[in-house]
């Protein structure tokens, strides 16, 4: 029975079926499923399924995109629960489209496809300046820091913002990571991130192993 | 081979002389104001005037001393308008840059720096943020859903800054004998120039769905709401093939290539799965170049950034003849692979310098690397017309732009 009820929050993610995928949840919790559960082995597993969809070519943007708005769906109705019973994130990201640049599509993906991995996303939103990332930085002590840009022209507000977390003193305490197509590994070296990552599915990817990092050097 | 010779050698997949080249025959596949001001100031042509005709991405009309200087093959009917000095009014862009505008287009500027342009009513339809180059969509007419009828389409279509801002000959389509204008000048154009003739008609259909409901939102209704989207796409289509026949009828006869736009591709793949795409815009596709086939002596083009490797055979199908921008930096994009795999169906109008990371910021010897390598995978045999991939942005410094006629020119 339980079983059933897990396997309908992962098949209702899966499948993008937002306007279901809250009563799956819903009913999860009603059959005494605790949140937790839900979702780790719902919608977690569900978020990394479409991952390897999306790498293996069976999923393309617009499954993925479908999929991790049927999340968001169903995370309205796990996310009280979650704060109730003090479920521990995978980690804390300040996540948001630097300054000068206004597109934040492939950003909210980013977003999203943390939250399916259950990270705590601060999204600061688009046309961010490097003071509201120290800001938020300061704020909610974040493990990542995630940059955004679209454009060649708006991707050195990301070397201005990580220059103004060194000069804030917070650099040593987060990991930054960048991703948009203008930007590369090389890039990222470049300005002094400290990874890249090429779409969300690969953000998601890239956020674990910098969480690795972070666990490995502060043990 | 006089350069329109040469366009359509390529085209019909016969070597031409020496491989032709686009530089601005459409707005894709041109030169940013500020990219042309600083290259005709680098090679002391500074009486130059730069003239902004795709106002949305401030794209410049490279003008006829520009053509003969670099040897281009192909040349956009719209420039055939707005051809008076009074047409163009002297501005500077934020940067400092001094470009012409039409006299249509006011933008006005914000107090944070931002460039906004309001419609008739008010409307804010287009923003240009400080230290942008190009202006962003505000409206998204549908965000909030479907509407019971599309009979208001015409009307709402408008509001979306790409076709409200729209470049030449589109700005005056308007006119009351914009029709029997757009033929003369055509003509007049044919007559007094032997460069291949471009008609940029757009006629999107994915990518329409995305200005008037928003990317991310349309992104999810073509896996969720099909029928929606069908009934969209049909209206689309009514407005489309109106444009068609008459731009058939008007220059069908005398315009080389027509070209479409729809941008089916990401970086790391096409939007949608092919299964999706045949479903919903191949078999509209086809109605839209079945019509100019039928009707026009005009090969079909189709812009397309991102990955399309995926759904090639499926556009083959749907009847283009010619891909831009080949995106040679995304993924399965490889010139070797795309010309091996499809270059007996199609000409690759593009690919023949990344414009991402080398033409913009790589030396000028790795431009004539990467040009070289580019033009031996795709030239042989003809199908291939050189062109960047998409427009030669603000931060290509002449140097990179001269490097890459000088790689060119070793072809011709």
């Amino acid at each position: 029975m339980q079983e059933e009820l897990l396997d309908a929050v992962f098949d209702a993610v899966m499948d993008g079926d937002i306007p279901g995928a809250p009563a799956t949840v819903q009913a999860a919790l009603d059959g005494g499923l605790d949140a937790e559960t839900i979702l780790r082995d719902g919608m977690i597993a569900a978020m990394t399924r479409v991952g390897e969809l999306y790498e293996c070519g069976d999923y393309y943007v617009a499954e993925m995109f479908t999929s991790a708005k049927a999340l968001q769906a169903a995370l309205v109705v796990l996310r009280p629960m979650l704060q109730q019973s003090q479920v521990q994130a995978t980690g804390t990201v300040v996540i948001g489209t630097v300054k000068g640049d206004m597109h934040d599509i492939g950003k909210n993906l980013v977003t999203m496809m943390l939250e399916g991995a259950g990270y705590a996303v601060h999204d600061l939103g688009a046309d961010v300046h490097p003071s509201r990332f120290v800001a938020a930085v300061e704020e909610v002590h974040p493990d990542l820091v995630a940059l955004s840009a679209l454009l060649t022209t708006t991707m050195p507000s990301m070397q201005a913002t990580v220059d103004a977390l060194t000069t804030a003193g917070l650099r040593e305490r987060v990991k930054v990571m960048i991703g948009g197509a203008p930007v590369n590994e090389e890039y990222a070296e470049h300005i002094g991130a400290d990874g890249y990552a090429q779409d969300a599915s690969q953000a998601v990817a890239l956020a674990n192993a910098l969480m690795q990092v972070k666990a490995q050097r502060s043990a | 081979m006089n350069a329109r010779e040469r366009v359509l050698a390529a085209i019909n997949h016969q070597e031409p002389d020496g491989i032709p080249v686009d530089i601005g025959s459409t707005p894709s596949s041109g030169i940013s104001a500020i990219a042309h001001y600083n290259l005709k100031h680098y090679i002391g042509r500074p009486d130059w005037p730069t003239q902004v005709y795709d106002v949305v991405q401030q794209i410049a009309q490279p003008g006829d001393e520009m053509l003969d200087r670099f040897g281009i093959d192909v040349i956009d009917i719209g420039r055939a308008f707005d051809d008076r000095p009074e047409d163009w009014y002297d501005i500077t862009l934020p940067d400092g840059t001094p470009v012409q505008f039409p006299t249509w287009f006011k933008p006005s500027p914000q107090p944070d720096g931002a460039w906004d342009v309001f419609n008739e009513n008010g409307v804010r339809v287009a923003t240009m943020p400080l230290g942008a180059t190009f202006f962003d969509q505000t409206c998204f007419p549908f965000i909030d859903g479907y509407p019971d009828s599309y009979a208001d389409l015409p009307q709402i279509m408008p509001l979306i800054h790409w076709a409200g801002l729209t470049h030449s000959p589109w700005d005056h389509a308007g006119d009351a004998d914009f029709w029997e204008q757009l033929r003369a000048r055509a003509l007049a154009l044919r007559a007094s120039s032997d460069r291949a003739l471009m008609i940029v008609v757009g006629c999107n259909l994915f990518e329409w769905g995305t200005f008037l409901r928003r990317l991310d939102n349309f992104l999810v209704d073509i896996v969720t709401e099909p029928a929606q989207v069908e009934r969209l796409l049909d209206a689309l289509m009514e407005q489309h093939l109106k444009t068609l026949e008459k731009v058939c009828a008007a220059v069908g006869d005398v315009a080389d290539v027509c070209r479409f736009g729809d941008d089916l591709g990401t970086d790391q793949g096409p939007f949608m799965s092919p299964k999706t795409y045949r479903q919903l815009f191949k078999p509209r596709h086809k109605i839209l170049t079945d019509y100019v086939k039928q009707n026009s002596t005009m090969h079909t083009f189709l812009h397309s950034c991102g990955s399309i490797y995926k759904l090639l055979p499926d556009l083959i199908e749907a009847g283009f003849e010619i891909v831009n921008p080949v995106q040679t930096i995304a993924r399965d994009m490889e010139p070797v692979r795309l010309k091996a795999e499809f270059g007996r169906d199609l000409t690759f109008w593009g690919g023949g310098a990344d414009t991402r990371f080398t033409l913009n910021r790589g030396t000028p010897e790795a431009v004539k690397d990467d040009v070289r390598r580019n033009i031996e995978a795709l030239s042989p045999g003809g199908g291939f017309v050189f062109n960047t991939v998409h427009n030669i942005l603000p931060d290509v410094p002449p140097e990179n732009f001269m490097a890459m006629f000088e790689a060119i020119d070793e072809y011709r």
